[in-house]
């Protein structure tokens, strides 16, 4: 199974996600893993990260995946549950911090989709709505709101279960609450 | 006439791309008429470029802007009953972030919004993207 979890900052998205892969975990077994997008680059990062760690509770294998999500996942145990939060951060590195186009980060996000299926891992990716606001009026801002949202979209179209956080409470725009 | 709202890159247009290929698009420039043809489906966008386009001019107050929006709408569903046309509007969601430092970029988010508002009490069937799915909204 495949879940695409967002949500605006602070809706309760990534709580949501981690309940999801506890609770799929619980129904199939398997290691429950945690792949971070995020890396501990400044003072305010390292606190956001201890923040959700803490949040998160034990019994997480944590990975970092800032980049190459595809192998970062060859590296998690076949059938077991992940949650890799957050895609947003993932998407700002495919811009600033990598050589890839469009084109290969789809590639590479449908290469990490493909594997989830392949070995039978349930993947729950968190992500963070960005573009219902003003939209931007520099070109980066276009290219990194495009980028992220081509990755919205093509998650969405592959993902079994879709899921809108709102003050911590889950609408499904696709499938069912699980 | 049909609204189709969501984000920047939601899959707006992909989505009516898929539902009418044969359609005829037609993305609004600054002084445009742009009317159905005859039995045509016309898809029309661009509206956030038409009103910031109308903000920089800075002749009009927002009430006589937003009023002109709405004649143009008003007139586009005219013509589709009397044409026996179909139109398709394209409207972006942008009212859902921080407030804008610029007052111009206050005052397009705010007409946008109003158009928004003013088209789906027009419009027969009112639809919602989001990352590529939808729903309807009335």
């Amino acid at each position: 199974m495949i879940a695409f979890v967002s949500g605006g900052a602070r809706s309760g998205k990534s709580a949501y996600g981690e309940a999801l892969v506890r609770r799929w975990q619980q129904q199939r077994g398997g290691a429950r893993y945690y792949l971070a997008t995020a890396s501990a680059d400044d003072g305010e990062m390292a606190a956001r990260i201890a923040r959700h760690r803490a949040e998160r509770g034990s019994g997480w294998i944590t990975r970092e995946a800032p980049l190459a999500l595809n192998t970062a996942l060859a590296e998690v145990e076949a059938g077991s549950v992940v949650l890799l939060d957050c895609l947003t951060l993932w998407a700002s590195r495919v811009l600033f911090d990598s050589s890839l186009d469009q084109v290969a980060a789809t590639a590479l996000l449908e290469g990490t989709l493909a594997q989830a299926r392949a070995r039978e891992i349930d993947l729950v990716v968190v992500s963070n709505d960005l573009n219902e606001g003003m939209p931007p009026d520099d070109e980066l801002s276009w290219r990194y709101l495009a980028l992220l949202q081509a990755a919205h979209c093509q998650l969405a179209a592959e993902a079994d279960v879709v899921i809108q956080v709102i003050a911590g409470l889950p609408q499904a725009w696709k499938g069912s609450l699980p | 006439m049909q609204l189709v709202i969501g984000g920047a890159c939601a899959g707006k247009r992909a989505l009516v791309r898929g539902w009418y290929p044969q359609a005829r698009w037609h993305l609004l420039g600054a002084a445009d008429g742009i009317l159905p043809a005859p039995g045509e489906r016309l898809v029309v966008s661009g509206w956030a470029a038409w009103i910031e386009a109308a903000v920089e001019r800075g002749a009009d107050d927002d009430d006589t802007l937003r009023l002109a929006l709405a004649e143009r709408l008003d007139v586009l569903l005219a013509a589709e009953a009397e044409r026996a046309a179909q139109v398709v509007l394209i409207v972006e969601e942008m009212g859902r972030g921080i407030v804008p430092m610029g007052a111009a970029r206050r005052r397009l988010r705010d007409l946008n919004g109003w158009l928004a508002q003013d088209a789906a009490v027009r419009c027969e069937r009112v639809w919602y993207v989001r990352h590529g799915l939808y729903r309807r909204l009335s």
